[in-house]
């Protein structure tokens, strides 16, 4: 568990986590999977693409940059491709027209090699900025997957909980100042919040690096403020979505960590003006001190157009300078 | 006399591993304004012969068009009525599903059938029953955001009487079997007397149709047996995610009639014959032969097409030993 070592008064720029491909990653994932590309060629392109985007991030002056993921399809399947013990299965649907192919555990989960740390030290060295360490969380890979070969859920958990810490480890032996464990499935079931908090348990006791958690689409009324003993420095949340009705809970049970406060919609093509994204942060800091902030999306970008995530970005940026100008 | 087989409601859109996902395609194409309607109502139409042919084909013998429309059971209602409009997303129950949120901002009002052109083009391509489902008016309440009426029981009664409509047109276009999705029922039990009356108004211009109240997702033990006084002619209970449900079918009258979820519509683990076999048996006995429908715990499209493909195989294949 550690705390913050940057420059300035707080409200800290950052991502959550995935941002858009490019045309040309697109297509060459298209090609590589009709066999028509070598895996080296694509990768050459998934770091051009990410060196793009941690330039991109660096020119708007962003605290905490992210390596944007482009090389990653699915947050759960990235991760199920490369650990023994789940397949990768057929395609379901998660929402309006969009799929993902959800794993399959078919025996015990373990770990034959690092599999985020390469992309990681790669982002790292193309930038002063630290780069986050971006993680699934155990809980959410079980959620996220079937299950024929666990008598329970928990088993699966925490045998995952030990791989991803394991990768966790890894992350900040080769430097990570930041590791994100997502866990968008927490808020999922309120009777399993303690496996979620025992889960991640296991991942972060290990280890030094401010950690963070991503949370979200869930029912907050309930999970709030149990979430609070999820054991992560940060918890990062959605509140353009939910139109800040989240703040409504804080005015009872005062949040208590370092909040990574979403404030742009990921699933909506308009743009928010930067005076409305200015009012949101505002709003928030009756609640919590800028130094404990951290100003980002709602979520992962990756399902925008490159432009409508740049500027989205820049339009967060600006909110920020503005709301600090005024502290 | 065998047990009838039927399903919940959604099927799989995309296709068999290696098949062209032709309504992802046309979605995708729409957006851009690449396509027209009318490409999308080819490739609605088209998904729904495929999945009717496949529930018949496993031997089911109540089918529904799988849904293929329908992101999720409300918004297609919601953005058809007076009185919504669609909001932001939020997760279904517990599932790795989210849905776009109805928020009424008006007075709720009839504008014409939803589902009737759509039931009426399954029913003209299926050799067995189609089923008709709408959402039932609790959980309609429940799944949406109320900003207008600032009362539940306002709200839920308004919702019911235009799925009242909704229900008697279905019946007008030939359906003989209407299922009423109620799954938010089970964790609202203070709104079971409120259920009743909107329920009562929702089938009570019903004359021929039979109607199915479904639940899912959980067991019915905070309602108990409540639940059979609810007016419809069969009771839908999941006993995958809600094993405690036996219990609560203790409580039921004699004579109910039952359409049990027996296989696992969200995991892809195939369930064993014998144990399958063993589950319809015991329900069998309980209720007995003849009221006894089977089923998905929910609707299938939590799983991959090949995947749902052999569990109604499965489904089909004991259910019809069980009977014989």
């Amino acid at each position: 568990m550690g705390n913050v070592d940057l420059e300035g008064p707080g409200l800290w720029t950052t991502s959550v986590g995935s941002l858009p491909k490019p045309s040309y990653i697109t297509q060459a994932r298209g090609r590589r999977a009709r066999g028509e590309i070598d895996r080296d060629e694509l990768r050459e392109l998934e770091r051009r693409a990410t060196k793009e985007w941690i330039e991109f991030q660096d020119s708007i002056g962003t605290d905490v940059v992210v390596d944007g993921e482009i090389y990653r399809g699915d947050m759960v399947a990235y991760f199920a491709e490369e650990l023994p013990g789940l397949e990768i299965g057929g395609l379901v649907r998660s929402y309006g027209n969009r799929y993902y192919r959800k794993p399959i555990a078919t025996g015990p989960i373990g770990r034959e090699h690092p599999i985020t740390v390469e992309w990681w030290k790669y982002a790292q060295s193309l930038t002063e900025a630290p780069v986050k360490g971006m993680l699934t969380g155990p809980y959410t890979i079980c959620d996220w997957s079937f299950n024929e070969h666990y008598a329970t859920r928990r088993d699966f958990v925490l045998d995952l909980a030990r791989v991803i810490r394991d990768e966790a480890v890894d992350l900040e032996r080769a430097g990570a100042k930041f590791i994100q464990i997502d866990e968008p499935a927490a808020s999922t079931r309120m009777d399993e919040l303690d496996l979620v908090i025992e889960a991640m348990g296991i991942v972060t006791e290990p280890l030094s690096a401010h950690t963070i958690t991503h949370i979200c689409y869930g029912d907050f009324h309930h999970a709030y403020p149990k979430m609070l003993d999820i054991p992560v420095d940060q918890i990062d949340l959605e509140f353009a979505n939910s139109e800040y009705g989240l703040l409504d809970e804080f005015a009872e049970h005062p949040f208590t960590k370092y909040i990574g406060l979403g404030v742009v919609d990921v699933h909506s093509h308009e743009i928010e003006p930067v005076e409305a994204i200015a009012e949101g942060i505002r709003r928030t800091l009756k609640f919590i001190l800028p130094e404990r902030m951290f100003v980002d999306p709602d979520c992962g970008l990756k399902t925008r157009t490159g432009e409508e995530a740049r500027t989205k970005l820049t339009n967060i940026k600006q909110a920020v300078d503005i709301v600090r100008s005024e502290l | 006399m065998s047990v009838q087989t039927t399903v919940i409601g959604s099927y799989p859109k995309p296709p068999p591993e290696g098949g062209t996902f032709v309504l992802r395609k046309t979605l995708h194409a729409l957006e851009r304004d690449d396509t027209t309607p009318d490409d999308l109502k080819a490739a609605h139409e088209e998904l729904t012969r495929e999945v009717i042919a496949e529930q018949e084909g496993a031997g089911i013998d109540v089918v529904t068009d799988g849904a293929v429309r329908w992101d999720d059971i409300v918004t297609p209602f919601a953005r058809h009525m007076a009185g919504f409009e669609v909001g932001g997303l939020l997760r279904f129950f517990d599932n790795n599903v989210y849905y776009r949120r109805p928020v009424c901002t008006g007075p709720v009002e009839w504008r014409g059938p939803a589902t009737v052109e759509e039931f009426k083009f399954a029913q003209s391509v299926a050799t067995v029953p189609v089923k008709a489902v709408i959402p039932g008016p609790v959980t309609f309440a429940h799944l949406s955001i109320d900003e207008f009426y600032n009362d539940h029981v306002k709200f839920v009664m308004a919702l019911a009487s235009v799925l009242a409509q909704e229900a008697f047109e279905l019946q007008a276009a030939g359906a003989t079997v209407i299922q009423i999705d109620e799954p938010a029922l089970l964790g609202a039990p203070e709104d079971i007397d409120l259920a009743r009356r909107a329920i009562k108004l929702v089938v009570g211009e019903l004359t021929t149709a039979e109607t199915i109240l479904t639940t899912y997702f959980g067991d019915a033990k905070r309602l108990g047996g409540e639940i059979f006084s609810l007016p419809v002619h069969i009771y839908g209970l999941d006993f995958v995610s809600g094993p405690e449900n036996r219990e609560v079918l203790k409580l039921a009258p004699q004579g109910t009639r039952l359409q049990a979820g027996v296989v696992d519509a969200r995991n892809t683990m195939l369930e064993p014959v014998d144990d399958l076999a063993a589950t319809i048996g015991s329900l069998a006995e309980t209720v007995g032969l003849e009221n006894l429908w089977v089923a998905p715990s929910a609707g299938l499209e939590f799983l991959p097409r090949e995947k749902a493909q052999s569990k109604l195989q499965r489904l089909a294949q004991v259910a019809k030993k069980v009977g014989a």
